[in-house]
């Protein structure tokens, strides 16, 4: 992003530069209106909270996935991450009867680790990353099935439920946990160390390297950092459906990836904005529920998401190439 | 300055590019609720008047709204379900029946999103729900969240967990029937025993475990066959028939049979056993979808167990019906399997 940063900043270039990073959000704000027109019940309190329920899993998915796209790579075992980690607090709470707590660390843990290892292979071998995680989302689903046997698990513990029900006033756990690791992950990249050490990483990597960037321990913190978010993930999810089950999250890295790329993390690496990845994983959100609401035949929901996303990201690009 | 113009005209240009191809399809869906709104509300005035109250108004918002969870919109088998569904919701709103239906709400076979377009269902003030579980556990909140809301839910095709607590009927098949009858055909068409494979949907899904039971159930006091292989087909045809091949390589002629839990995979063994020259081997699955429909009025396949998702979906409407109109009605009708054969097929095949 070429922020002017000599001189004096003009309130025009701020806003400027504000619409490319987040012009996006102009999309959203028009979905919105679009969506509370055709159908006012959209816009009801207990909609919109509904809504940020339902995006909390996948915007969890998203931030790992941000992180590894600005690296210049990519993460594909979230789907699987999601059934690994379930069946592990499966298995551990009802099979054999462990608390909750172990279980819950024990699964996150895991996913942890399969993310450091993702990011070792990637890091230390110079693999590509699409081939690894491509790889890792096989072993780590084989192993979700190993775990269970390739059953259902239910998980009856009222604790571990309430995860996904219990509120803290009128606002529910998963937003709460959604929204401070929304503000962790807004720290981490746009003001810590590390986070300017990722973009350099994505931007240029021989110049980060040559400027004393560690390159090894950049990827290994971003791919553990994404089986963590995972890991995190899947805790909401099977305290949600109550069941630890293997065949669960296929697929789930491409509404993750779509969010990222609709908040403006560029493929090319070295580009991304914590707040446009939260409008990317709302405008996803709304697609799901806002076509529901205003009763688009699901026949063609999938086409209008299709269009939805590259007609976003195409209003990004004009935006932003008008912009430099 | 005119770099900022053009910006902008561009900007406005796609948003209202994407707000057209967003709303392409919403007005085809969205047009006709209008319409019918006035015809609708002297209906449900007339009915109200006639029924001194409509008891199918749970909510008592003065409106009748259905909705409906479907499990995927991707299956064959459940294509004809989803149709019946459409045609008959809109049918009835059009007649007056009810007042609005939520449309078929894409489940995409996933109990979290099954979820998510149960909160939908809330939000929209659906009275009644038609849900179609993916998964017996991991799918119940939907239920029992729609329960809570006071929505009146019926399950159809499988049940959820909570099905016989909270829902307030069920319409269905039993899958344990379905898998004793694939047991039977096997018996009955070899006489002499043999070798076989069985071929499971996911693993976990609760089609697969009772089908696989009542199979058991049957060839386990069989002892002249003998079950070769237990494979994780996952409901894919293609992997059955890869297993169909495999097991022709391994087993040769000792090999009499294949089971599956479905027919999308006894189809394709069958294909893959024809193709090799093996006719005798005989496939058979669940479900009666075209293509197994089709090879056996063509007689390359023998048989096949058919679920009848229509007859289903059908029992679950007639229950709304009953609803509306306030009648009593059985909660718990079973809808039958059908063995197909050549004999029958035409009545089936559409």
């Amino acid at each position: 992003m070429a922020e002017p940063k000599v001189g004096k900043i003009s309130t025009q270039d701020r806003i400027r530069s504000l619409m490319g990073q987040y012009g996006i959000g102009v999309v959203l704000i028009i979905m919105m209106v679009v969506i509370a027109i055709m159908d006012p019940r959209f816009l009801t309190v207990s909609n919109l909270m509904n809504v940020t329920m339902q995006i909390t899993i996948n915007g969890l998915l998203c931030y790992g996935l941000c992180l590894a796209i600005t690296t210049g790579g990519i993460d594909l075992t979230v789907g699987a991450q999601l059934a690994l980690t379930s069946c592990i607090i499966g298995h551990l709470m009802t099979n054999m009867g462990l608390p909750m707590v172990i279980a819950v660390l024990a699964g996150v843990g895991v996913a942890t680790a399969f993310g450091f290892i993702n990011g070792f292979l990637i890091a230390k071998f110079n693999m590509f990353p699409f081939v690894v995680t491509l790889s890792m989302q096989l072993v780590i689903r084989g192993l979700s099935q190993v775990v269970t046997n390739g059953r259902a698990v239910m998980i009856t513990n009222k604790a571990f439920a309430g995860i996904y029900s219990n509120k803290l006033g009128p606002i529910p756990f998963p937003i709460i946990l959604f929204v401070i690791v929304t503000i962790l992950m807004y720290l981490l990249l746009h003001w810590t160390k590390f986070g300017r050490y990722i973009f350099a990483v994505g931007g240029n990597v021989n110049a980060a390297i040559a400027s004393g960037v560690s390159r090894f321990w950049v990827l290994v913190g971003v791919y553990t950092l994404s089986g963590l978010l995972a890991g995190i993930a899947s805790v909401i999810y099977t305290s949600k459906t109550g069941s630890a089950q293997s065949n669960i999250g296929v697929g789930y890295e491409t509404d993750a990836i779509a969010a990222a790329v609709l908040g403006g993390t560029s493929f090319a690496g070295g580009i991304a904005t914590i707040p446009g990845d939260v409008l990317g994983i709302f405008i996803i959100g709304l697609i799901y529920n806002g076509m529901n609401m205003i009763g688009v035949s699901s026949y063609f929901q999938s086409i209008v998401k299709g269009l939805i996303i590259i007609g976003a990201v195409m209003l990004d690009m004009v935006m932003n190439k008008n912009n430099h | 300055m005119k770099k900022k113009v053009l910006a902008l005209a561009l900007a406005t240009a796609m948003v209202f590019g994407l707000v057209a191809c967003g709303s392409s399809s919403a007005p085809a869906a969205s047009e006709a609720p209008a319409e019918e709104a006035e015809s609708v509300e002297e209906a449900t005035e007339e009915v109200a008047e006639a029924a001194g109250e409509n008891a199918a108004d749970v909510n008592g918002d003065g409106k009748v709204v259905i909705g409906y969870i479907s499990k995927n919109l991707t299956d064959p088998f459940h294509a004809p379900i989803n149709e019946t569904a459409q045609t008959t919701f809109d049918a009835l709103v059009a007649d007056g029946t009810i007042d609005e239906w939520t449309g078929i709400l894409d489940g995409e076979t996933d109990p979290n999103k099954q979820i998510d377009r149960a909160d939908d269902c809330i939000s929209k003030n659906c009275d009644i729900v038609i849900f179609l579980p993916a998964e017996a556990e991991a799918s119940d909140p939907a239920l029992t969240k729609m329960a809570d809301a006071g929505i009146k839910v019926i399950e159809v095709n499988s049940k959820s967990t909570s099905c016989d607590d909270v829902a307030v009927a069920y319409v269905g098949s039993d899958d344990v029937q379905a898998g004793n009858m694939l047991a039977q055909w096997v018996v009955d068409n070899c006489p002499d025993g043999g070798k076989y494979i069985h071929c499971n949907g996911i693993l976990g899904n609760s089609a697969q475990i009772q089908r696989t039971e009542g199979m058991h159930a049957i060839m386990d006091e069989h002892p002249e066959f003998e079950m070769m292989e237990d494979l994780d087909t996952k409901w894919d045809g293609n992997l059955a028939a890869n297993a169909a091949s495999d097991a022709i390589a391994k087993y040769g002629d000792e090999l009499v049979a294949i089971i599956c839990d479905n027919d999308g995979m006894s189809s394709a063994a069958q294909k893959m056993c024809n193709d090799s020259g093996r006719e005798d081997i005989i496939c058979i699955g669940v479900d009666g979808i075209e293509v197994p429909l089709q090879m056996i009025k063509e007689g390359t396949l023998k048989a096949t167990i058919l679920q009848d998702g229509v007859g289903q979906i059908n029992g679950a409407i007639d229950i709304v019906k009953a609803m509306v109109a306030g009648e009593e009605f059985d909660p718990a009708p079973v809808i039958p399997f059908v063995l197909v054969t050549e004999e029958n097929v035409d009545e089936y095949l559409k």
